[in-house]
């Protein structure tokens, strides 16, 4: 199959995939990612890119490995993948969670220490509105 | 190796501890001015001003933490104790115990004592937690309840405990024989060790970890719970406890 002569679809997920490759190079040269994450993310889409412009070389990957089909290997490799992400994801969350107890501690405690010295204007309130709208 | 360093001796000046304090009072009492009683507390506004109406006769500094609780538990503990801090935020029963331990090691604390604020513990166990502390022979107390005495416990529970013990025996490697007991005591310098980063109840799985890492010298004292309707409605059920379990080894493999 000529690579030259692609479909609609295939013209549409380039351009995003050039995108999302033009993005990951201006990340690598600004800093914004560490520098093995910006070369995992451009090799990434480069795959992506490949498997877009020539699908039958996924089919040959997919025979080597004894899988049926090409597109049943895209969504084996996917699934890991994700899983990683969401796995990122979660780690993330409990380090945001982390940040939020201290941040609560700290302000738990500058209360607590004005309250203690009798600074009846900074202290806590007899009564302090809890804060329903989080619960 | 480390176990043996960990422990520390049952034996002081070669006579036996008893649970009680010595008679000298002037010491007794010297030795509560200069703790601080920590009181997590999450919605326990029906039994605290008792509970903590119970420990200020006896211990001047308590430091009750109100953990986002949305009933009266500020205002009924603030009746009792100028030290109350509040959590903005429900953050844990683990998160609480630390930010109480901060303040009362800023507040110049010589021992820190945990008290659970549903009344499970009682007052007069705390000197027999404190005294090996005082004599210099340890650095952390932990009430047991399985140790010596017992109390009159429902068999679910225990069941649950002692399974709830033999895994905290094998991550912790520590030979204890109660794993969640909220009733501890730490010197000073073994309170600013703590950093309790578990929030929620997995912190006394964690606890014990930071006593090994540390080499804390720790004991086991008998305690005596008192379960009332009360407390064990505030308890942990088999499956609060397979859910601390799992948030105690992500916690462990993702530090």
């Amino acid at each position: 199959m000529n690579p030259w002569q692609l479909n609609p679809f295939q013209f549409v997920l380039l351009l995003l995939i050039a995108g999302l490759l033009a993005g990951g190079i201006l990340a690598l040269l600004k800093g914004w990612l560490r520098r093995r994450d910006a070369i995992l993310w451009l090799l990434f889409w480069t795959v992506g890119a490949v498997a877009v412009v020539w699908p039958d070389a996924t089919s040959l990957i997919a025979a080597f490995l004894g899988i049926g089909r090409g597109a049943d290997l895209v969504f084996y490799c996917a699934i890991p993948i994700l899983s990683f992400g969401i796995w990122m994801l979660y780690i993330r969350l409990r380090r945001v969670r982390r940040e939020i107890t201290l941040l609560v501690r700290h302000v738990a405690m500058l209360e607590g220490e004005l309250a203690a010295r009798g600074d009846p204007a900074s202290g806590p309130a007899a009564s302090p509105p809890a804060d329903q709208s989080t619960r | 190796m480390g176990r043996a360093r960990n422990r520390c001796e049952h034996e002081v000046d070669g006579k036996r501890l008893t649970p009680s304090m010595p008679a000298d009072t002037g010491k007794e009492a010297q030795i509560a001015r200069s703790t601080y009683v920590v009181v997590p507390a999450f919605n326990e506004g029906a039994a605290i001003r008792d509970v903590l109406a119970e420990l200020v006769r006896v211990y001047p500094n308590v430091v009750v933490v109100d953990d986002g609780s949305t009933d009266g538990t500020f205002d009924a503990a603030r009746a009792v104790t100028p030290y109350v801090l509040r959590h903005a935020l429900n953050r844990g029963q683990g998160a609480a115990l630390q930010t109480g331990v901060d303040f009362a090691l800023r507040r110049g604390a010589e021992y820190v004592v945990t008290f659970d604020a549903d009344g499970q513990h009682r007052v007069e166990d705390i000197p027999s937690l404190l005294e090996p502390l005082a004599g210099g022979t340890c650095d952390v107390t932990l009430g047991s309840r399985f140790l010596g005495m017992q109390s009159q416990m429902p068999l679910a529970r225990k069941l649950l405990l002692r399974m709830a013990v033999l895994f905290t025996r094998i991550t912790s490697r520590l030979p204890i024989t109660d794993a969640h007991n909220g009733l501890r005591a730490f010197t000073r310098a073994a309170a600013e060790r703590l950093d309790i980063s578990m929030d929620r109840m997995e912190h006394a799985s964690e606890v014990l970890d930071i006593i090994r890492r540390r080499r804390l010298r720790f004991r086991e004292v008998p305690v005596q719970i008192r379960y009332t309707s009360y407390s064990l409605g505030k308890g942990q059920s088999a499956r609060d406890a397979l859910r601390i379990l799992l948030h105690y080894l992500i916690g462990r493999a993702v530090r």
